[in-house]
């Protein structure tokens, strides 16, 4: 049976929302930073032993603070996937807010929060900002592609229990 | 006993073996030098190395150095010869008209003709009733009913999240699910964009095609329309959408399991006669 779910990525500007779902849907990437004005929606169709899934993936633009992000954009979510740049510190240290704010408005959909351009970091950086990083679910790069496909996966899987 | 020559000429050979064995290195060097620069494909295996790492680096200066010259010069040379462009464009841009209109005499050809293959359907007799009731020719009848407005696609989509629940399309175009979604976020923006509670974007004009949304509580339904989209047009698509949807709440209601065929069924059963 398919069935149809919308997941809508948050985050900063230029943490790389975009280049992970390019690389999740077409595989490609790009070092050409274009940055995403209002939403672009892409589709892929994850399959799990038991559901095929159809993924309508919202990537709307970066918003600095999270409450200003357009509502209407996040309302009908299943999922969503909160994107920070762990070079970034700006886009990581309101984590625990921003999730809270996600939480109090849309309790009961799963977060899947990514720390992303983990290419870019050291061992010694992730446990030196431990306190933020412990929120992350994933360490992932959308320039080698690591842990894209995962995470994506475990929401879905995440989507249809 | 030497002679004078002799020692002469000993003389000589002590002093002059050394330079003339470099003389004698010099002309073969100079005779190798002469059989490269005559012949051809010795001279161009040692310059055409230098030759291309040069252009290598010309080309790859162009963009910078003379690319701002060169855009500037052909600005500036359209913009002085406006006319010798145009000339220059005409045909690709006549051709291009051509080849459009040949297309739409081709469709428009192809639409009478099964007009007028239904010669004997109901609705030919009725033309022909209303041409000899209105004095309107046939023919001119034909062609006013070619440009009615048609259906050609129907999406029923969940309001908020722009998930698509249904649709009918007349012929498969686009990426129904990303169109559905894409919608959603143009008529959220829009919503957005003017803050005025409980309104709703209706129409979308795009070239030849209309887009009528009808929005409900939980989903709305948006209709892509070609032909002519009058008031009358409007009123008869926004009848059949309330019919579909009092039938399709009703189905909610007592099945909330309704499959998205089950929706299509529907979509065929209301929209299949494309005709406004």
């Amino acid at each position: 049976m398919t069935i149809s779910k919308k997941i809508v990525l948050l985050g900063h500007f230029g943490v790389g929302k975009t280049s992970l779902v390019r690389r999740f849907v077409e595989n490609t990437f790009s070092d050409n930073y274009r940055v995403t004005i209002g939403v672009h929606i892409l589709k892929k169709e994850v399959v799990l032993p038991e559901n095929q899934v159809n993924l309508i993936i919202w990537d709307i633009e970066g918003n600095e603070d999270i409450s200003k992000t357009r509502s209407s954009y996040l309302m009908g979510s299943h999922g969503f996937i909160y994107v920070f740049d762990t070079t970034r510190k700006s886009t990581y240290e309101n984590l625990p807010a921003d999730l809270d704010y996600i939480k109090s408005g849309y309790n009961n959909v799963p977060v899947i929060v990514v720390g992303n351009k983990s290419d870019l970091v050291t061992k010694t950086h992730l446990r030196e900002n431990k306190q933020y990083f412990d929120l992350a679910h994933y360490f992932s790069s959308a320039k080698t592609g690591e842990n894209v496909e995962t995470l994506f996966k475990d929401l879905t899987k995440k989507l249809i229990k | 006993m030497m002679n004078e020559n002799d020692k002469l000429n000993i003389l000589k050979d002590i002093l002059l073996t050394d330079d003339r064995e470099y003389a004698e290195t010099i002309a073969q060097k100079i005779s190798a030098l002469e059989k490269v620069l005559h012949t051809r494909s010795e001279l161009a295996g040692k310059v055409d190395p230098i030759i291309d790492t040069r252009l290598d680096e010309f080309i790859e200066e162009i963009p910078k150095t003379l690319g701002p010259t060169i855009t500037e010069t052909l600005k500036e040379e359209i913009k002085n010869s406006k006319e010798q462009v145009v000339e220059a464009l005409y045909p690709i841009m006549g051709r291009m008209i051509k080849k459009y209109v040949w297309q739409e005499i081709k469709l428009l050809s192809e639409r009478v003709s099964t007009q007028v293959e239904n010669s004997f359907s109901f609705r030919a007799w009725k033309r022909r009733l209303k041409a000899w009731i209105t004095g309107v020719k046939e023919h001119d009848l034909i062609l006013s009913e070619l440009g009615d407005a048609s259906i050609e696609q129907v999406f029923v989509i969940e309001k908020n999240s722009g998930i698509l629940l249904g649709n009918y399309a007349k012929t498969e175009t686009i990426d129904k699910e990303m169109f559905s979604g894409m919608l959603t976020a143009i008529k959220s923006f829009v919503e957005d964009a003017f803050q005025q509670k409980g309104q709703n974007l209706e129409l979308i004009e795009y070239e030849l095609y209309h887009i009528h949304i009808q929005s409900f509580v939980s989903y709305y339904i948006a209709v892509v329309v070609s032909g002519q989209y009058s008031t009358p047009v409007k009123n008869k698509l926004q009848d059949t959408i309330f019919k579909f949807s009092e039938n399709f709440l009703s189905l909610m209601i007592y099945n909330p399991d309704i499959t998205q065929n089950d929706i299509v069924n529907e979509l065929n059963f209301y929209f299949n006669n494309d005709h406004i």
